[in-house]
């Protein structure tokens, strides 16, 4: 997994799933924990399952914690089954969107 | 692994489990409410349908599929058991019965007729399926929320819809299971209309560990589903998962349970089913005002811990259930012990039980010419050791023949059906009342005993109980009774054939035996004699040839049929009162402990369990007399010598066996007593047929002779014909007997 | 994208009759003779699930699912073992393995895919 950083948006890439769950949730808290308007480009996953659903989910909630409204990014089509699946579209979607760049 | 044996592997177990399942239904129809039985029911189409798959019989699957579904909505109490249900029910297992019959013959597919008949009955199924309110306001087809406000009654809710909430142990992820893949899965079988997932338990970001497990899910899932087909999706995680299943229709109360039960806020779960469109706001609202103490007032979110009134209301529900929660656990606690039962029982080919038995026959036999030999040769030791060796023969052979020992249970089970359907036919009301269903018979006697009793039973409830006008009128219950029961009595079984009718109407009995010539005009006889006239060739007494007890077959074939078993059929009836037949029977037809008398060169056997004493026979007392005065009691005898027509002399001192046999006594004049001997019963062979009447069998001595087994029976039923003034008179063919 | 399935069955007709059900279900299938044949056929590759079966010769399944569980690219994958009803002490050896979920032999292609779908679908 790479990390690219445009405009305080981190970019996840390849799998998301409970090999690099760990990694990832770390990854996030660092990124949160310094960015300002934070949000995550979700385009480059290609495979997302619960554990990284909930790695999502916590980072959503800690930004809130933080003050901080977290954006789901360009979600990719492995995001966008899932999200669609759990009905998190809409919500992952309020206010400021899962908004494709496109 | 061969598939032709596997396949009737399940031909037998389907059987068996078919047996079960009428067994259980006609135990529903008393009581409706009975959960082992709603589960018997249950799992003989469930498993049926498992097996079948197997063997790719999707005929079997097809069929057994719909009535386990149905089966499956009685058992979650979403349907009750009525008699039509209970009818429908015992056609498909009918209807399965036949297809297991055509597979058995060869048949995988069935043919037009059979298919038509399984569509039929699908149909009965599906309509019941289709029309299972909870609430009797049904409108199964539309699924829109009807009429809003309707509060509490359910209707609120869509019709073939689920509420699925599962929370997951944490550990789940990392046992390689994904949530996710279930919710997946669901939306394979059903259609998932909401899927909410649950994160409420996720911690604070250090405190989360990225490979536990904090997702659950609330799901609601549309679809012609089972239970246990949503079940099956987490089959799994089983054990790690916390899954409650809300089926279609379920009241409202249920689900406030459910938001009871989870961990998370109540508050919070009631928008999440909202959410779903499981619950509507008002029945949200509604359901949880009467939840919380009933206060017409909202509920201050301030005071949660609503100590009092929502501890006390699931303590007054929990009451309401716990009859419900002490029939589970006695359910699953019998459930337990019939498997562990079923675990210590094998199942074993009844050929080879044969062969043990037959072995174990001629074990006897050489036993026995080992001791005789032991005996001649006056050693002393080898005499002690042969006995030791006869004793433990002894004891094998009880074994062995115990292992074909089975209850007779199962067999007056089987009448339940019977005289369900027949007293539906009839018009009469008739309770079968079973008692010593436990007691044991040799399994080959039990085989026999089936035609016999179902004649017996059905011409119980033909002739013997009276319509319900005729017994309201008699001033007796309008609900005949019939019994069948059965006990040991010295080395026999009796089964007892009992009902409360009419008795039997001796009048029409003797008319009818005069009219077929079977007693004379002017000849007296006693109630016991006209009572038992039935039992003679030819006689009928139906006025009305119905087509249950036949057409002039009457009790004579029953009693051939009892007399081929070595047994005797006697008979109770008071007018008004009822009658009472009693079929005594060996309890096997393989060993008999026999009594070893010599007559002439020939050797014969009576079974040790007729034999009441020997005497001396003194000449001087019985010559030209055929009785003798025993202790005051006139005691009429049977000289083996004539009856057997050997010639030569008797030695002097002869010997008088005492027999009795169904409370007859008769003695048996034979020239030896050679004392008790185990003895195998081999079949007369055909070349030997022509002996049958004065002998039940034959069998090998230890010397190699033969030794013939006397017909008890018969020799009593003879004796008792010449005291009645009778010349002897056998059937063809059984005079005129050389032994040599 | 396919999810990879692995086989592992020392009896060629089953590999044969389970790879043929799930390729026709969508499914890409990786099949190995034993234990032994199956670690070498890992080679890194991302799989979705694995099914073994207990009784193999060379290395058992419950060996091999041992090691699979030791391997940082495998410990999270799930494996499904195929097993007769009264192998109940093999079954709890196979659990503390990390085998959790069980089809009992003999199952019919369909049961065995509607379980492989229950965890991957295709």
């Amino acid at each position: 997994m790479s990390e690219a950083q445009v405009h305080s948006a981190l970019c996840l890439e390849g799998e998301l799933n409970i090999y690099c769950a760990s990694e990832t949730k770390m990854r996030l808290m660092e990124f949160l924990s310094r960015a300002e308007d934070p949000s995550l480009d979700l385009s480059a996953v290609t495979e997302l399952d619960t554990a990284g659903l909930q790695v999502l989910i916590l980072a959503r909630q800690e930004a809130e914690r933080m003050r901080k409204p977290l954006r789901f990014l360009n979600p990719s089509d492995s995001v966008r089954d899932v999200f669609d699946l759990c009905n998190l579209t809409v919500r992952f979607g309020d206010a400021r969107g899962l908004e494709s760049n496109s | 692994m061969n598939l032709d044996k596997a396949q009737q592997t399940f031909i037998e177990e389907s059987r068996e489990l078919l047996e079960a399942m009428e067994d259980a239904l006609l135990t529903l129809e008393t009581s409706p409410g009975d959960t082992d039985a709603i589960n018997a029911v249950f799992r003989a189409m469930h498993t049926i349908k498992g097996a079948a798959g197997l063997f790719g019989l999707d005929h079997i699957v097809s069929f057994t599929h719909v009535a386990e579904s149905l089966m499956d909505r009685v058992r979650d109490g979403e349907l009750s058991v009525d008699d039509k249900l209970i009818a429908l029910l015992l056609g498909c297992q009918d209807h399965i019965a036949t297809l297991l019959e055509e597979l058995a013959a060869g048949n995988e597919t069935p043919d037009a007729d059979l298919l038509t008949a399984s569509t039929g009955l699908i149909a009965g199924l599906n309509l019941y399926l289709g029309e299972s309110p909870v609430s009797d306001e049904a409108a199964p087809e539309s699924p829109a929320s009807a009429s809003p406000g309707m509060g509490m009654g359910g209707a609120g809710v869509d019709q073939d819809t689920w509420h699925v909430s599962v929370r997951f142990d944490r550990d789940l992820l990392r046992n390689g299971f994904d949530p996710l893949s279930f919710v997946r899965y669901l939306g394979t079988i059903g259609t998932l209309v909401h899927v909410e997932v649950i994160d409420d338990a996720i911690p604070a970001g250090d405190e989360m560990d990225a490979e536990a497990c904090y997702l659950g899910f609330e799901i609601r899932l549309a679809g012609a589903l089972s239970k246990g087909d949503i079940e099956s999706a987490f089959e799994f995680v089983q054990s790690d998962c916390t899954l409650t299943i809300l089926p279609p229709n379920s009241q409202i109360g249920a689900y406030i349970d459910l938001i009871q039960d989870l961990p998370e806020d109540s508050a919070r779960l009631g928008e999440i089913l909202v959410a779903c469109g499981t619950l509507t706001e008002r029945e949200l609202e509604e359901g949880l005002r009467i939840q919380f103490g009933g206060q017409e007032e909202p509920v201050d979110r301030g005071d949660v811990k609503p100590a009092q009134p929502l501890g006390e209301i699931l303590v007054e529900r929990e009451l309401v259930q716990q009859e419900l929660v002490d029939a589970a656990l006695d359910k699953q606690r019998r459930t337990r012990e019939a498997k562990t039962r079923e675990a210590r029982v094998i199942r074993i080919d009844a050929a080879k039980l044969d062969d043990l038995i037959n072995l174990v026959g001629e074990l006897v036999i050489a036993g026995s010419a080992a001791e005789t030999l032991a005996r001649r040769s006056r050693n002393r030791s080898l005499v002690e050791a042969n006995a030791t060796i006869g004793g433990l023969v002894e004891s094998i052979r009880d074994s062995a023949l115990r292992l074909r020992m089975v209850e007779i249970g199962e067999t007056f089970n089987r009448f339940r059906r019977v005289v369900r359907d027949v007293s539906q036919d009839l018009g009469k009301e008739i309770d079968l009342v079973i008692t010593g269903a436990e007691t044991e018979l040799d399994k080959s006697v039990v085989e026999k005993i089936g035609d016999p009793l179902m004649h017996l039973v059905r011409n119980a409830m033909d002739h013997g109980l009276e319509s319900t006008e005729r017994r309201i009128a008699a001033g007796k219950p309008a609900k005949g009774t019939l019994r069948l029961n059965a006990y040991h009595e010295s080395g026999s079984i009796v089964i007892e054939i009992v009902d409360d009718g009419g008795g039997l109407d001796r009048a029409r009995i003797l008319a009818k035996a005069q009219e077929r010539g079977l007693v004379q005009p002017g000849q007296t006889l006693s109630d016991h004699e006209i009572d038992h006239l039935i039992f003679e060739p030819g006689f009928s007494t139906a006025e009305q040839v119905t087509n249950l007890s036949g057409r002039g077959v009457g009790m004579d074939v029953v009693r051939r049929n009892i007399d081929a078993l070595r047994g005797t059929i006697g008979l109770q009836s008071e007018p008004g009162v009822g009658t009472r037949v009693a079929i005594r029977l060996p309890l096997t037809l393989a060993i008999i402990d026999g009594f070893l008398v010599g007559v002439g060169d020939g050797y014969y056997i009576i079974p040790l369990d007729c034999v009441v004493e020997c005497m001396k026979c003194d000449p001087a007392e019985t010559s030209d007399k055929d009785y003798i005065n025993l202790r005051g009691q006139v005691l009429p005898f049977l000289r083996l010598r004539d009856l057997f027509h050997i010639g030569g002399t008797p030695p002097r001192r002869q010997n008088i066996v005492v027999i009795q046999y169904a409370g007859q006594r008769v003695g048996l004049v034979v020239d030896y007593l050679l004392g008790e001997f185990q003895t195998v019963i081999k079949p007369l062979g055909r070349l030997l047929n022509h002996l049958r009447g004065f002998f039940g069998g034959s069998t090998i001595l230890g010397g190699g002779e033969v030794a013939m087994i006397l017909d008890v029976q018969e020799l009593i039923r003879i004796s008792v014909q010449r005291e009645a003034g009778g010349a002897v008179e056998s059937s063809p063919g059984k005079e005129q007997i050389d032994l040599v | 994208m396919s999810k990879t399935i692995m086989i592992v069955d020392d009896s060629a007709s089953v590999r044969q009759v389970v790879s043929i059900a799930l390729k026709g279900a969508g499914y890409d299938v990786v099949d190995a003779c034993d234990g032994k044949d199956a670690l070498t056929k890992l080679d890194g590759r991302k799989l979705h699930l694995i099914i073994s079966d207990v009784n193999m010769p060379n290395m058992d399944g419950i060996s091999f699912v041992k090691q699979v569980k030791a391997h940082p690219s495998y410990k999270f994958t799930p494996v499904i073992m195929l097993t007769t009803e009264s192998a109940a002490d093999k079954k709890q050896r196979g659990q503390e393995a990390g085998a959790k979920a069980w089809i009992v032999k003999p199952f019919q292609p369909q049961q065995m895919l509607a379980a492989v779908s229950k965890l991957v679908l295709p």
